[in-house]
C-alpha cells in the first residue's frame, strides 16, 4: 500500500485550521477535562472512576469529534470531492483521523494527570489506549458516513456515547438482568478488565481477552467503515 | 488526435426509470463538447457516470481508452477536473487555503495556486473567507480549484450560471487558453448563447436520449428553414426563399434600390432545441 504522507499531512493541517476555528465542537474536548477535575476533587480512588472519565474521552472527543468532522465535509459536499482527488482511501481516512487522534491522545494524558490515574503497567495501558483510540475514531468515522448532516451526527453519537461510557456500570445488574452480559464484550468493559488485571498478579494470558476482543472490534468496524465509504463515492440507488 | 471519450448505447436506470435510455457519442481530444439540455434529461447523471460517480446499467463507456473502473485510480484522478453542481468548499477556510490544500493533494508546484486565481480573477481576493463570499465568488474559487492540476479532461456542470457577464467573459476567455493548451472540456449549460460561443460541437440531449448531435453551425445549417428576410427601406419586412421562385422578387427591390438588410433565417440553437425535443431549456 502506498501512502502519501504530504497528503495525509495536508487533510491534517486543513482539518487543524477548521477545528480551531469551529468553537462548537473545538469547546467539547474540555467536557472531559472538567469531569476528569471533578472525579479528581471527590477523592475517590477506584479503577471505575478513572475510567469513566477516560472513557467519557474516548466517546466525547474520539468518536463524537471524528464523527463532527466526517458529517461536515459530507454536508457541504468537500468529501466527494476528496473522494474524487488522487488521494486513496487509506490517505483520506486516516488523514482524516489524525487530527483526533492527536487531539485524543493529549485530552486522554490531561485527564489521567489530573484523575491521578496510575496504571498496574504503563505500557501495556498505553497500548490498549492507542488500540481503544483507533477504535473509537473508526466508529466516529463510521457514524460521519452515516449521518447526513453535523446535526445528525451530534444524536447518532449518543447511543455510543451510553452504550460505551455508561454502559460498563451496568454489568452490576448482570444477575438481575441477565441480557446484560454482553455489556462484557465492549471494548470499554475490556478496557477496564485490563485495567483491574494489571492491578493484581496479571499473567500474559489475562491480556489476550481484552486486546483479542478491543481488535476484533476495531476490524469490524473498519470493515464496515470501508463498505460504507465506498457506497458514499458512489450515487448508485 | 484520438478520442477521449467514447459512449455506446449507455443506458442507466434508476429504479424502474430509465434516466438514460440510448446515449451514444464520442469526444475527440482538445474539443469543448457542449452537453445540453432540459432539468432532469440526464446531463448530470452522464456526467457522473463519466467520472466513476455512478455505474451504468447497460453500455459501454471509455475514457481515455480505458474502461470507466481505470476512473477509480489515482492516475486517472490526476487527469480530471470535475466541476459539478454538488462541489464544495470549506467555509472556514480562506481562498487560498481551500486551493492549498488541493495543490498538496495533486502534488502541484505553489504557483500553481496563484496562476489559477488569477484564471478566475480573484489572486486579490484570496485572504477572504469562503463563509464572506458572493454565490458568484464561490463559483469562481470552484472553478479555480478545479483547473488548479490543469487536468487533460474538465467536466464543467453549468460553471457559469452564477456569475454576471464580465466573469462570465473572463471565464470564457480562460477556458479557450486553457483548452488551446490541450485540455478537453465537457460543458453542460442552460446558456445556448455560452455553447454558441465556446462548443466545437453540440449534443442535445432529452428524456435520456440525444436528439441532435453536430458542431453550432451544422446544426444551424440542419434546421435552418431556406429563408431569408429582406428589411426595405420603407420599414417593409419580407420572407422570401432562398430559391429560384422568389428571385425576380429580390432583383425588383434591388432594381429599384429598395434592399435596406438581408439576413438569413438561422434558428438559434435554443431554437433548435424546441424543434427537436418539443421542450422549452428550463
Amino acid at each position: 500500500m502506498n501512502l502519501s504522507m504530504k497528503r495525509m499531512q495536508a487533510i491534517l493541517v486543513k482539518d487543524y485550521k477548521e477545528f480551531s476555528r469551529n468553537l462548537a465542537v473545538s469547546s467539547t474536548i474540555l467536557v472531559p477535562l472538567v469531569i476528569a477535575l471533578f472525579y479528581s476533587r471527590m477523592g475517590i480512588d477506584t479503577i471505575q472512576v478513572h475510567f469513566m472519565a477516560i472513557n467519557m474521552t474516548f466517546s466525547l472527543v474520539a468518536t463524537y469529534i471524528q464523527c463532527c468532522l466526517i458529517a461536515e465535509e459530507k454536508e457541504k459536499n468537500t468529501l466527494r470531492n476528496l473522494m474524487l482527488s488522487p488521494a486513496t482511501i487509506p490517505e483520506i481516512l486516516i488523514g482524516k483521523s489524525m487530527l483526533t487522534f492527536i487531539i485524543t491522545i493529549l485530552i486522554l494524558t490531561g485527564s489521567i494527570l489530573l484523575t491521578g490515574y496510575n496504571p498496574g503497567n504503563t505500557l501495556i495501558m498505553i497500548i490498549a489506549f492507542l488500540l481503544s483510540s483507533i477504535f473509537y475514531i473508526t466508529i466516529g468515522t463510521l457514524l460521519g458516513l452515516i449521518a447526513k448532516t453535523v446535526m445528525e451526527s451530534s444524536v447518532i453519537v449518543m447511543p455510543v456515547f451510553f452504550l460505551f461510557s455508561i454502559g460498563p456500570f451496568a454489568s452490576a445488574f448482570v444477575e438481575k438482568y441477565p441480557v446484560l452480559k454482553v455489556i462484557e464484550w465492549l471494548p470499554s468493559t475490556q478496557l477496564i478488565n485490563l485495567a483491574e488485571s494489571l492491578e493484581n498478579n496479571f499473567k500474559v494470558g489475562d491480556l489476550v481477552q481484552p486486546f483479542g476482543l478491543i481488535s476484533l472490534w476495531i476490524i469490524i468496524v473498519m470493515i464496515l467503515t470501508v463498505i460504507v465509504y465506498n457506497k458514499r463515492m458512489k450515487d448508485d440507488i | 488526435m484520438g478520442e477521449v471519450i467514447k459512449v455506446n448505447h449507455l443506458q442507466k436506470k434508476f429504479k424502474s426509470e430509465y434516466a438514460l435510455q440510448d446515449v451514444s457519442f464520442e469526444i475527440e481530444k482538445g474539443e469543448i463538447f457542449g452537453f445540453l439540455g432540459p432539468s432532469g434529461s440526464g446531463k448530470t447523471t452522464t456526467i457522473k457516470i463519466l467520472t466513476g460517480q455512478l455505474s451504468p446499467t447497460n453500455g459501454d463507456v471509455k475514457v481515455f481508452k480505458q474502461d470507466i473502473s481505470f476512473l477509480k485510480s489515482p492516475e486517472a484522478r490526476q487527469r480530471l477536473g470535475i466541476l459539478s453542481d454538488n462541489s464544495g468548499l470549506y467555509d472556514r477556510l480562506t481562498i487560498e487555503e481551500n486551493l492549498d490544500l488541493y495543490r498538496k493533494i495533486y502534488n502541484l508546484k505553489e504557483n500553481s495556486v496563484k496562476k489559477s486565481l488569477e484564471f478566475v480573477n480573484l489572486y486579490s481576493d484570496r485572504k477572504k473567507h469562503i463563509n464572506k463570499l458572493s454565490k458568484g465568488m464561490r463559483q469562481r474559487v470552484l472553478l479555480a480549484r478545479t483547473i488548479l492540476h490543469q487536468p487533460d479532461l474538465l467536466f464543467l456542470d453549468e460553471p457559469t450560471s452564477a456569475l454576471d457577464p464580465v466573469n462570465k467573459f473572463h471565464i470564457y476567455e480562460g477556458l479557450r487558453r486553457l483548452n488551446a493548451e490541450g485540455t478537453t472540456v465537457f460543458l453542460t449549460t442552460h446558456d445556448m448563447a455560452e455553447a454558441d460561443t465556446l462548443c466545437n460541437r453540440i449534443a442535445f440531449l432529452n428524456n435520456g436520449k440525444i436528439c441532435a448531435i453536430g458542431t453550432p453551425k451544422e446544426l444551424k445549417k440542419q434546421y435552418a428553414d431556406d429563408t431569408l428576410t429582406v428589411e426595405l427601406k420603407n420599414g417593409q419586412q419580407e420572407t422570401i426563399s432562398k430559391g429560384a421562385t422568389d428571385a425576380n422578387k429580390m432583383f425588383d427591390w434591388m432594381q429599384k434600390n429598395l434592399v435596406e438588410r438581408v439576413s438569413t433565417n438561422e434558428p438559434s440553437l435554443g431554437e433548435i432545441f424546441v424543434q427537436v425535443t418539443g421542450r422549452k431549456l428550463v
